[in-house]
């Protein structure tokens, strides 16, 4: 016990300053941790409009990755499909009868038999109506 | 002689307005049966599992395929990678760990609407039950909820509420976690039908 104490008064000062930089590190560790988790856990949406389509084909091709369970090749991935427009809806546009392209806000300027290029994310084919869903679309051309 | 001739073409005549009344009358009655068919692209559901004072724990979707038929038939579909989350990594554990979207792309409902009678709809909504199967990450489940059924200018709004649980979809949600995701999935669904012609 004497020991410990007169250890201490011999060099308070060394060892307060190791007890700091003990303290420094700790506080920076623990401070880039909460700043990765929190980065970690509040990452960004992909930004499907940035993002390189992985095909680019007509749109009526985008249906044969699902005849040919080929769909790992495009769900979930970015696609650009270009098509004439048979049906205007709201916040969706239906290309060559065969693909969905939804879209995150109002549509206008369009016109039905237009030819026009989307890009988007492929979620996958509906047996319901037998067409391919796109969403987050934007207008190329 | 003359006069069984007559007859006989009596008969032919007969014959031929009865053939007539027939093609009429089974023209008329498919007419009748025929099943109107109504349909959307872009239904909308939403689903809440959101515990207080976690993060919330929400999806919307609104590209849902949906028919509804003029004798109550019901078919909805709805593509498990199209529910958005606000939080980008919920998202993904949802679609990798949770749903397995990859494996089962697909949600499907598959059932009827009961006592539903086309021409009573009104623009006030009317309820009704609904009855059928939801098909989920591989699993069937029976399920019977309230819909509130409304006709506006050749337009059918539907709207529903109901409650699933990730068991009975073989979902588990491990323990890290379940404390932060409530165990009654809280679903609600619109669809706006047009007819097609």
């Amino acid at each position: 016990m004497f020991l410990l104490v007169s250890n201490l008064k011999e060099k308070p000062k060394s060892w307060l300053m190791k007890k700091q930089v003990k303290i420094v590190i700790i506080l920076v560790f623990l401070f880039l941790s909460v700043y990765f988790a929190y980065n970690y856990m509040y990452q960004d949406h992909r930004d499907i409009k940035e993002e390189k389509a992985v095909v680019l084909i007509p749109a009526s091709e985008l249906v044969s990755y699902f005849n040919e369970n080929n769909s790992k090749k495009v769900l979930n991935k970015t696609v650009q499909v270009s098509g004439i427009i048979t049906e205007i809806n709201t916040k969706n546009i239906i290309l060559d009868d065969k693909v969905q392209c939804s879209f995150d806000s109002e549509l206008k300027n369009l016109n039905l038999n237009e030819t026009i290029t989307v890009k988007g994310r492929c979620i996958g084919f509906d047996e319901l109506f037998e067409v391919v869903k796109m969403d987050q679309s934007s207008i190329i051309k | 002689m003359g006069r069984r001739w007559t007859f006989r073409k009596l008969k032919i005549n007969v014959m031929k307005n009865l053939l007539f009344v027939i093609i009429f009358l089974s023209s008329i009655f498919s007419i009748v049966t025929a099943q109107e068919k109504f349909i959307t692209k872009s239904g909308e559901i939403n689903f809440e599992a959101s515990v207080p004072s976690f993060e919330e724990v929400k999806a919307t979707h609104n590209s849902v395929s949906a028919i509804i038929k003029s004798n109550g038939e019901f078919a909805s579909l709805a593509l498990i990678k199209g529910f958005r989350f606000k939080v980008a990594l919920m998202e993904e554990h949802f679609n990798e760990n949770y749903a397995e979207s990859s494996t089962y792309p697909k949600a499907t409902f598959k059932g009827k609407v009961k006592d539903f009678d086309i021409s009573e709809l009104s623009t006030d909504d009317k309820e009704y039950v609904i009855i059928g199967m939801v098909n989920m990450h591989g699993v069937d489940k029976k399920i019977e909820t309230k819909a509130f059924i409304r006709k506006v200018n050749d337009i059918i709004f539907l709207d529903t509420q109901f409650i699933l649980k990730p068991e009975d979809f073989n979902i588990d949600i491990p323990s890290v976690v379940s404390s932060k995701i409530a165990e009654e999935i809280h679903v609600s669904a619109s669809f706006e039908f047009k007819g097609k012609t």
